[in-house]
């Protein structure tokens, strides 16, 4: 396989593309046509088709090829994320349909059959086709579990009254439809044959002040309605950036660092409108509607309809909130500390992370990663973190605790040293002067001054790791006070954004207590049954929620998308890893699965965790 | 090794500093020895063996070892039956040098752990070998910090410095009572702070003289880069600077709680010494491995200058006042040192009369610029004991 179409089959699928979230600008053909398939991810899996011989090159292939600038903007989101540059594979896609052109090849004009035509009639002409370079966009969601699917039809509505008509002409027509958001479910939920109904241009966003409310339409991502808010000082609880938050709600329900105290499922919206499966409009307050606060312990449970708007539940910020890390020995003590801190109410956003997690995030690439996580085990003693947001109350309990901390200036330093950390060999002094009191180093009164003179931090610097081409970039980037902002990089969900760099992953999340011994065999059992298969795994992370009864458990197995062998191992080990949450379920009574919110993650929290 | 005769010395804590040194000394003169010892999560207890052997340069002589696993808090110390007792039938003596070295006050259970309930294992195995001597390799701190003149008796100490001195003199009393109680003969062995060879340097650990060397080199490295790369932004807040002759002019004034000095004794003088106790000791005694002229640290600090070239060191005494600023490099290196910051200006003088007869008065070389130079430039050629097993 050559580099290029390397890089195309590695497109994560992240949708992370779709947003601006390096304030680089996003692709511009994207926003303007809105199907995935004008933005890089579309292209990325475009040149895959074509290079393969999967589709022809189409009416729109050609388009969406013509209508790539080669601006550069996909590369630096993609470096940041994955450490790929996709504008070879634009250049590449380019040149396939040029060179086709050239030698006089035949373009494929997508036959209009009388479905579609109904289906404009209710969307318009440009927003529905069966054009194979579209369909073959929307064949892939970030999911490798899943086979790909062609769509027959990918139809982009932009009010509900169309919906409601699209969903009575395919239940007419007996057609299969799917929703699809920005297809980062991690299931292949949002691929299907039939019609997809893709919600990308329903963006609108209604703020209500005095109600603490939002009201989205469902093309909303967590990371533009985050900036909105903010912008008025507010924040909701938004998890994956790209994530649309009506589909977020509908198939996982929130979860973020900050549901420590804004909560899960129902806690994160007011009200919702629905389009039914018969094509009906519903309201979720009204009496009548279906109870979708309930839950119940059913995987696969049936979708209850579209959702077509959510008011999202408005939080209150305070100028003083400020983010640290506090490092532990080991998970038990990291556990006893979220414990302690939520179930006395302390702090915003509370999150355990292993040094996996935080090495992938502060470092630019692979390589630094894998070495900057054995300075942080062996040297630095730190294995474990808790990522805490909190105001000064907040952290002036932390103080009184006694418990060490990197602060916002010690995390900025460094993350901006963190080249200077390679070679720093002061470190193997600073283990040794732990003995006595783990992490005492911290409270030297200099200790930020010499880190500063022992790493020289500076943008500059951090840039220095990166792709020569990409280096202005990095540099200008790493002078933006948010990029290092622990408050920023959480609430926006940043900070987990490279988790997949090394490789593809698979999350499993649990809801359990926080108990150190289920939480431990939990570990051991995760990593014993990807051991088995060979597959790579590592600790997630772990929030608390509702003051600490329970938490939110990720353990990830990390797999290969383009080897079949490594699919194949990765679906044993996600049937394994549910049927051992499944066992726990039963013998604790206090265990639940993720994968029953699908669909369900408009219920009240209480109902799912202890129902 | 052959098998069923009672020719063996069984040695525990060969894997460490002292331990290792013992090990090849004995080997090289010829004796079979049982290694007691452990594993670790990437080495098996013969590969971190041989690892040794060939630093030492004597991977020949493997055939006269024989590594056992072994537990020192189990019955049998964890070992088969079978080989329990083949191993009571060939050893004749105890050479116990593991011991957990960390004065950590939150590693107090650890330490108590190993110096104290690792005893049973050892001692038990002592009787059941019948054995004919128990040599102890304790510290000549167990004498503890009453005292100023520390006699070759039982320790009687209430106070120490840390958990580690106090763990080796409780271990003192038990093996005495025990051998005691059973008849066996045993020399308690107490070495001072010990470095590494006088003549070539070598050494497999690098703390207590080295630390406050290694730190200095930390802190002077921190600097030079920052006057090096960034024009000195941070080090002429503090008046750091390079004279003109290239020495690092550093402004760091240490605080000594008093006069004093450290009692240094070279890891070859040890071996040599120890090894004429066990070959030699009649009857149970007690010896101080220490030296008649110790060092104070105001000579320490005179080699340290012309070593690393640094100039700017200050030594005060007593404590600083609550008000006095203390720079960032003073603050780094008062928490650096803090745990040997007592054995740094001692003023305990130490008996050596049963060490001079069993030794036929071998003493410790003077602890010179030259040793000090030659043992810096080995550490610092290892980095500190990071690459010791890859430069040879
Ligand atoms: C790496 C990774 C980490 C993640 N971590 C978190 C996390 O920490 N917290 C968290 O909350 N989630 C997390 N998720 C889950 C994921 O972000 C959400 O499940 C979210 O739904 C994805 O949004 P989307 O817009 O991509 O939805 P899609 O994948 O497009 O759709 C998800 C599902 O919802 C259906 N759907 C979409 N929109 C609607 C709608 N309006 N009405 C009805 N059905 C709809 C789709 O048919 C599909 O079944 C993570 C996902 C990934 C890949
Ligand atoms: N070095 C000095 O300056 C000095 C001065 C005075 C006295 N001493 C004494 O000399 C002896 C050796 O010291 P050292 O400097 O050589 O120490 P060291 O390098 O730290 O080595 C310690 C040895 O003890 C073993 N050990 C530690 N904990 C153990 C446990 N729980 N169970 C079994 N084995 C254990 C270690 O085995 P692993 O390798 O498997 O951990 C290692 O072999 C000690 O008794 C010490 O008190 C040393
Ligand atoms: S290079 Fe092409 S695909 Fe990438 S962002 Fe620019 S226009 Fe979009």
């Amino acid at each position: 396989m050559n580099g290029i179409l390397k890089t195309a089959k590695n497109c994560r699928h992240y949708a992370m593309c779709k947003i601006d979230f390096l304030g680089s600008g996003v692709c511009a053909s994207g926003l303007e046509k809105h199907f995935v398939s004008y933005y890089p991810q579309g292209r990325m899996i475009l040149y895959e088709a074509l290079a393969e011989n999967k589709i022809p090159v189409t009416e729109k292939c050609v388009e969406i090829a013509d209508s790539c600038n080669l601006c550069g903007k996909c590369d630096y989101q993609c470096y940041f994320l994955n450490e790929m540059r996709p504008v070879t594979v634009m250049e590449a896609l380019k040149k396939h349909v040029e060179d086709y052109i050239k030698n006089g090849g035949k373009i494929k004009i997508a036959k209009e059959d009388s479905l579609l035509t109904e289906i404009r009639n209710i969307v318009g002409f440009n927003w529905a086709t069966n054009d194979e370079a579209i369909t073959a966009t929307y064949s892939h969601d970030l999911s490798a579990i899943s086979n790909p699917k062609f769509p027959d039809y990918v139809v982009l509505p932009i009010t509900k009254e169309e919906i409601a008509s699209l969903v009575k002409l395919f239940n007419r027509n007996k057609i299969k439809y799917t929703i699809r958001g920005n297809g980062q479910n991690l299931l292949g939920f949002a691929i299907n044959d039939g019609a997809i109904i893709d919600l990308n241009r329903m963006k609108t966003i209604e703020f209500d002040e005095k109600n603490w409310l939002v009201k989205v339409g469902p093309g909303i991502t967590a990371f533009d309605l985050q900036k909105q808010a903010q912008k008025r000082g507010y924040r909701i609880n938004a998890a994956e950036p790209a994530a649309l938050l009506c589909a977020n709600i509908m198939c996982s329900g929130i979860m973020s660092t900050f549901s420590t105290t804004y909560g899960i499922n129902a806690d994160n919206f007011i009200n919702a409108e629905f389009v039914d499966n018969k094509g009906d409009l519903f309201n979720l307050n009204e009496v009548s509607s279906p109870n979708l606060f309930s839950y119940k312990n059913l995987q696969h449970k049936d979708s209850p309809g579209i959702c077509v708007s959510a008011d999202i539940r408005l939080h209150p910020v305070t100028d003083d909130e400020c983010g640290i890390l506090v490092p532990f020995e080991t998970l038990d003590n990291a556990l006893d500390f979220i414990k302690d801190c939520s179930v006395r109410h302390i702090g915003l956003a509370l999150g355990v992370v292993g040094a996996e997690y935080i090495s992938t995030f502060l470092s630019p690439t692979k390589k630094m990663a894998s070495e900057i996580k054995s300075i942080f085990v062996e040297k630095l003693n730190i294995p474990w973190l808790v990522v805490f947001i909190g105001d000064k109350y907040a952290i002036r309990a932390i103080n009184e605790m006694g418990f060490p901390y990197f602060d916002q200036n010690l995390f900025n330093s460094l993350y901006l040293g963190l080249p200077s950390l390679k070679s720093a060999q002061w470190l193997d002094l600073i283990k040794e002067l732990s003995d006595d009191e783990p992490y005492s180093y911290l409270k030297l009164k200099s200790f930020q001054e010499l880190l500063e003179t022992a790493l020289s931090p500076s943008p500059k610097l951090y840039s220095q790791e990166v792709d020569p081409a990409l280096r202005p970039f990095f540099e200008k980037l790493f002078s933006r006070p948010e990029m290092t902002d622990l408050v920023w990089l959480n609430m926006y969900r940043i900070m987990s954004s490279r988790l997949g760099r090394k490789k593809p992953f698979l999350p499993s999340l649990i809801y359990l207590p926080i108990d150190k011994t289920l939480i431990n065999e939990f570990s051991d059992k995760f990593r014993l049954i990807a051991e088995k298969y060979q597959i790579e795994n590592d600790f997630g992370f772990i929030t608390p929620i509702d003051s600490g009864k329970r938490c939110i458990f990720e353990y990830d197995f990390f797999y290969d998308y383009n080897d079949p062998d490594s699919i194949q191992r990765i679906r044993q080990v996600a049937t394994e890893a549910n049927m051992l949450i499944d066992d726990y379920s039963v013998k604790t009574g206090t265990v639940k699965g993720h994968p029953y919110v699908l669909y369900q993650g408009f219920c009240r929290k209480e109902n799912l965790l202890y129902s | 090794m052959s098998d069923n005769i009672k020719s063996a010395k069984a040695l525990t804590g060969a894997t460490g500093f002292l331990g290792s040194h013992l090990m090849a000394s004995l080997l090289s003169n010829g004796y079979s020895i049982v290694i007691l010892g452990r594993s670790t999560k990437d080495e098996r207890l013969h590969e971190r063996i041989f690892r040794l052997l060939h630093w030492f340069g004597i991977e020949s002589l493997v055939n006269q070892i024989t590594c056992v696993e072994a537990d020192l808090t189990k019955d049998n110390l964890g070992i088969e039956d079978e080989e329990y007792s083949r191993l009571c039938s060939i050893v004749d003596s105890v050479i116990h040098c593991a011991s957990d070295t960390s004065f950590a006050e939150s590693k107090r259970e650890k330490v108590m752990a190993a110096n104290i309930g690792g005893l049973k294992g050892i001692l038990e195995f002592s009787k059941h070998a019948n054995i004919d001597i128990f040599h102890y390799i304790s510290t000549a701190y167990a004498a503890g910090t009453g005292e100023t003149y520390c006699r070759e008796v039982p320790s009687i100490a209430k106070t120490f410095t840390n958990v580690y001195e106090e763990s080796k003199a409780g271990a003192e009393k038990i093996i005495s009572l025990f051998c005691e109680k059973n008849s066996i003969k045993l020399s308690i062995i107490r070495p001072s702070i010990v470095y590494g060879d006088s003549r070539t340097g070598r050494s497999i650990k690098f703390n207590a003289l080295y630390f406050p060397v290694h730190s200095m080199q930390s802190i002077k490295d921190i600097y030079l880069k920052d006057l090096n790369i960034n024009g000195g932004k941070k080090a002429s807040i503090h008046g750091i600077h390079i004279d003109k002759d290239g020495y690092l002019f550093l402004p760091l004034k240490i605080y000594l709680h008093g006069k004093g000095s450290i009692n240094l004794i070279p890891v070859d003088y040890f071996v040599n010494a120890a090894l004429k106790i066990i070959e030699n000791c009649p009857k149970s005694g007690i010896f101080n491995l220490t030296t008649n002229s110790p060092t104070t640290f105001e000579t320490l600090a005179e080699y340290n200058e012309q070593f690393m070239k640094v100039r700017g060191v200050v030594i005060g005494y007593g404590k600083p006042s609550d008000n006095t600023l203390r720079n960032p490099a003073e603050e780094l290196f008062d928490r650096f040192i803090v745990p040997y910051r007592p054995y740094l200006a001692d003023n305990r003088r130490f008996d050596r009369t049963n060490t001079d007869l069993a030794t036929d008065n071998l003493n410790p070389p003077e602890f010179t610029y030259e040793i000090f130079k030659t043992c810096m430039e080995y550490a610092i050629g290892v980095n500190w004991g990071a690459s010791i097993f890859t430069i040879k």
